[in-house]
């Protein structure tokens, strides 16, 4: 019988050491020092991420594609500091190379996850939760643990992936296997990253809404698109079956039925557009 | 009907509906046989996406009604928590509505 807690700590360990991960990129140390400096302009911020072309396309790839739903091109760095805000762009750079990993290894799980950034944008902007861009990020984000566990615990995963074929339930399997399940994961390496704590609880609270303290509303965001996006069946993970919904959600986003309605009806057309979307990455990897 | 990426589109489509630009000015009515210099205008305007007579395009990851609904079966096989039932309800009248205007004409 394995030990979990020390399974935990180990696993920890490795996570603190980003072993086996690609390492954030160099520009995100330079950027991150501009952005602290108040005598530095926008403008001195955009020129910097514009010298990096990889992460400048892929940047606007992001910003571009039905999650976000601008109506117009998003053409210049400059143009989506001002849309996304700086907080998002700064995600988008660190979390690029995490992004192509995701369409490599697992195309379900990132259909599932860029499903899980429109839905939750959606419904921030119908519950007027404040900044929906970061919502939808954080929607983007929210099963990161989830590729760790693919890249950085290969082993694991295929016992987890085992251990859910014979009746485990996921969250579980996976805290038998590694100690902790890959919300936690998730959050802790966007801790590590000093991404916003907003954010983190809101990862952290996707399949359990209790533990979510200071942002409930955040959470309760992700936790329904995550359901929604599973219940349409779009993209794949570890959950073959809709997982569990915590009826708490309704009232905590203030939601009734019939609004519940017009949100699955508003995400379908984005999650046609979206499938392009990955088609059209598809067709460039291969 | 069918709603395509500009890049799906060819000459000799025809619109449904107008075609618009980001800021929504109409560019083309509907029932317009499209036309090699359209298309290019298109591409100059910034329209993303036409949607055209019929349904020109096989896209392969597109499933019938039948194929939608027995999927939509098996995910909620085993449910019974209220509000989930709910939601598969609300599902279910999404795909007929859906597949009603997206039968060939």
């Amino acid at each position: 019988m394995i030990d979990s807690s020390e399974k935990r700590k180990e696993v920890k360990k490795k996570l603190r050491k980003l072993e086996g991960l690609p390492t954030l990129p160099p520009i995100v140390q330079k950027l991150n020092l501009l952005i602290e400096d108040e005598r530095v302009s926008l403008h001195q911020i955009a020129d910097l991420i514009e010298k990096d072309q990889v992460i400048t396309t892929k940047v606007l790839r992001l910003a571009n594609s039905a999650f976000y739903g601008f109506p117009r091109k998003v053409s210049t760095v400059s143009q989506a500091m001002m849309l996304l805000g700086m907080n998002v762009l700064k995600i988008l750079i660190m979390t690029s190379s995490i992004f192509d990993i995701i369409h490599k290894e697992d195309v379900g799980l990132w259909e599932h996850s860029i499903g899980v950034a429109a839905c939750a944008k959606i419904i921030a902007e119908k519950t007027e939760i404040k900044d929906p861009q970061e919502i939808a990020t954080a929607g983007l984000l929210h099963d990161l643990g989830r590729v760790i566990e693919m890249v950085s615990f290969r082993e694991e995963s295929k016992e987890i992936i085992a251990l859910i074929s014979q009746g485990e339930e996921p969250l579980q399997a996976e805290r038998k296997i590694l100690g902790l399940d890959h919300a936690e994961i998730g959050a802790f390496l966007m801790r590590q990253w000093n991404l916003p704590e907003r954010l983190i609880e809101a990862v952290s609270a996707h399949h359990q809404l209790d533990l979510s303290k200071k942002f409930k509303k955040e959470s309760a965001c992700l936790h329904l698109s995550d359901v929604l996006v599973h219940a349409r069946g779009y993209g794949r993970t570890l959950y073959d079956k809709v997982p569990p919904l915590d009826p708490s959600v309704f009232k905590i986003l203030g939601l009734s039925l019939p609004e519940i309605k017009e949100i699955i009806f508003s995400l379908e057309p984005k999650l046609y557009e979206l499938k392009f979307f990955t088609e059209e990455l598809k067709k460039e990897l291969s | 009907m069918q709603r395509l990426p500009l890049t799906y589109i060819r000459p000799g489509m025809k619109t449904f509906e107008e075609v618009v630009d980001p800021s929504g000015r109409v560019l083309c009515g509907k029932g317009v046989v499209i036309t090699e210099d359209m298309l290019k205008r298109f591409q100059e305007l910034g329209v993303s996406y036409v949607t055209v007579e019929g349904t020109p395009v096989v896209l392969p990851w597109e499933k019938t009604l039948e194929e939608e609904l027995k999927e939509l079966e098996a995910r909620f096989e085993g449910i019974e928590e209220e509000n989930l039932l709910q939601i598969k309800e609300l599902i279910k009248e999404l795909l007929f509505e859906k597949f009603k205007f997206s039968r060939p004409e």
